[in-house]
């Protein structure tokens, strides 16, 4: 089996710069518990998708072999730095790119370096990685592919490394409902923005957790569209597309507030 | 301490393409030039601005996006490289700047004051966006002015875009009051493209001009319309228009810097001088000019 774990996971920086605040703290512990999860799967390379990197032109990839730095956040950056030290896996990233590009979606390698790291896949190979253990694949959000085509993209990246005899982890980053508090909050009492959103983030988490995939796929359109899911929950179609359209259940770790935002950890079982 | 005033405000897009086009020490990547009528547009406005003699450029950028509040650089001295990261094939670009803290300071507690959730950005390794970067260095290469950067807070596309656009208004209002207590002269950089349709296809190599020009036909005659109203000073005219010509446009003066400026600025009845108009990779970009001391808005140095 190619894809040995997979997980959906909060691309917010607040778990990470601050876990000593309950609300987010309990978010953190999730993500310490994916990792463990993770890392006890063995993978030989984690495919990170992330709605943080954000592309237009085309599908990227990042193709530099080592990244590391400091990256401060565009919106948290009062809460510090949040540090990175990344390996990619350059053959398999290489072979995505020309595999996605083959299929018709037009594809190319970043190596650059100061190219900047999204938060989101810094967080999540800060807490599923650590140390640096596992070479990583990542690949950016094309605003403009839709629901369908960013699925394909995960897929292509499974058959690629299924090419390879890699087994991998696959990392969907991204946020669930997308109302979050415009003014300062205090922070020890954040909470979800809306209870409607609360009772959508809920419904969907169960029909992950009872790998009812039909009736997940059937609600997500309404759920992202009354819940202003982040970026139209496209990372669960990367996601999806990765575990070749299903799975059996899934074990939600944690679930949360970020902001007024939901944000949960989710692991779900091929 | 006299009165502070604004003494201009510019329309100055933010194309990494210009600098790319220009190939300043500053950037790594090499071009063979590229986007020349807008190019020298900026030379024009550099010579305007050289004249004016500012203390400070204000600069409010739609790729610093925040989502609580609008920030504030409140750093007195940042540097680092900027890595456009959709075109990190054209601009990767060692800044090095002084920011205006004290006058900072002032616009987000006159915002404040004013109803907005605003915020300093006091974090020293923060890495400055490339759209705040590329307007800066297209007025002023030289980087001998302190600056002032605001980010585009997401308001008119998290909100509606009246909401978000109110917002802006305010904060341009409360960068006038700063501007005015502090006693500095500033000019003010709306940082925006006009129709913002774009390829999706960079050419090859990306400063062949033979594959430039504009992507929407109807989005090129939007901003024709828009111009020539900012050119004839029909002022009111454009923020009327500004809802439908952002929905039929595309335009990203969704973003709020061109309300943050004109409001700064008090929405003067005054003809822009348009500086050039060209496109990049489709987008319709007009470099235009308020010169407020010209217009006896303003007192000269």
């Amino acid at each position: 089996m190619t894809v040995v774990s997979a997980f959906l996971v909060p691309g917010s920086p607040l778990p990470f710069v601050q876990p000593d605040n309950p609300p987010w703290g309990e978010l953190a512990q999730a993500m310490q518990v994916a990792g463990q999860a993770l890392a006890a799967s063995a993978p030989d390379t984690i495919v990170v998708y992330s709605t943080q990197w954000i592309a237009v032109l085309d599908q990227l990839w990042q193709t530099r072999p080592q990244l590391e730095g400091v990256h401060v956040d565009e919106n948290w950056h009062e809460y510090g730095d949040l540090p990175f030290d990344m390996t990619i896996d350059l053959e398999l990233a290489e072979r995505a790119v020309a595999a996605t590009n083959a299929a018709g979606i037009k594809s190319k390698g970043v190596n650059y370096d100061g190219f900047p790291i999204d938060t989101g896949t810094i967080v999540a190979a800060n807490f599923l990685n650590p140390g640096n253990r596992l070479p990583l694949v990542i690949t950016a959000n094309n605003v403009y592919h839709d629901w369908q085509r960013t699925g394909e993209i995960g897929r292509i990246a499974v058959e690629q490394a299924a090419q390879l005899n890699r087994k991998v982890a696959i990392v969907a980053v991204g946020g669930l409902s997308g109302t979050c508090f415009r003014h300062s909050i205090d922070i020890g009492s954040d909470h979800l923005a809306l209870e409607s959103d609360d009772a959508w983030n809920r419904k969907i988490l169960q029909l992950m957790e009872q790998g009812q995939v039909d009736d997940l796929l059937a609600a997500c359109p309404q759920y992202a569209a009354e819940a202003k899911v982040d970026m139209g929950f496209k990372h669960l179609a990367f996601l999806l597309g990765a575990l070749g359209g299903g799975f059996k259940a899934a074990t939600v770790h944690g679930y949360g507030p970020l902001y007024g935002t939901g944000g949960a950890v989710v692991e779900f079982h091929p | 301490m006299g009165k502070g005033q604004i003494i201009a405000g510019f329309l100055a897009p933010h194309p990494p393409h210009l600098v790319y086009g220009e190939n300043p020490p500053q950037n790594e990547a090499r071009s063979q030039g590229g986007w020349e009528p807008l190019r020298w547009a900026y030379e024009r406005a550099r010579d305007s601005l050289e004249a004016l003699k500012p203390d400070v450029l204000l600069v409010h950028s739609p790729h610093w996006v925040t989502q609580q509040g609008h920030h504030f650089l409140g750093v007195p001295h940042l540097s680092g490289k900027s890595v456009d990261p959709i075109f990190p094939n054209l601009f990767r670009y060692r800044f090095d700047l002084d920011v205006d803290v004290e006058l900072a300071e002032a616009c987000c507690r006159e915002a404040a004051e004013m109803g907005l959730t605003t915020k300093m950005m006091r974090n020293p390794k923060f890495r400055v966006d490339y759209g705040t970067i590329t307007t800066l260095h297209m007025m002023r290469p030289q980087w001998d002015i302190p600056i002032v950067g605001l980010s585009a807070n997401n308001s008119p596309y998290y909100l509606t875009t009246r909401e978000g656009l109110e917002e802006m208004d305010t904060l341009g209002k409360a960068t006038r009051k700063a501007i005015e207590k502090t006693g500095r002269r500033a000019v003010l950089l709306a940082s925006n493209t006009l129709c913002h349709y774009h390829f999706s296809v960079e050419p090859e190599p990306p400063e062949d001009m033979s594959r430039e020009h504009p992507q929407s036909y109807e989005g090129y005659l939007w901003d024709m319309r828009m111009i020539d109203l900012l050119r004839r000073g029909k002022t009111q005219e454009v923020f009327r228009l500004l809802p439908q010509f952002i929905d039929e446009a595309f335009a990203e003066v969704k973003s709020g810097a061109l309300t943050w400026m004109f409001a700064a600025m008090d929405y003067p009845e005054l003809p822009g001088v348009l500086h050039g108009y060209g496109t990049v990779i489709g987008t319709g970009n007009a470099v235009m000019e308020w010169n407020l001391i010209k217009a006896g808005l303003a007192q000269a140095a």
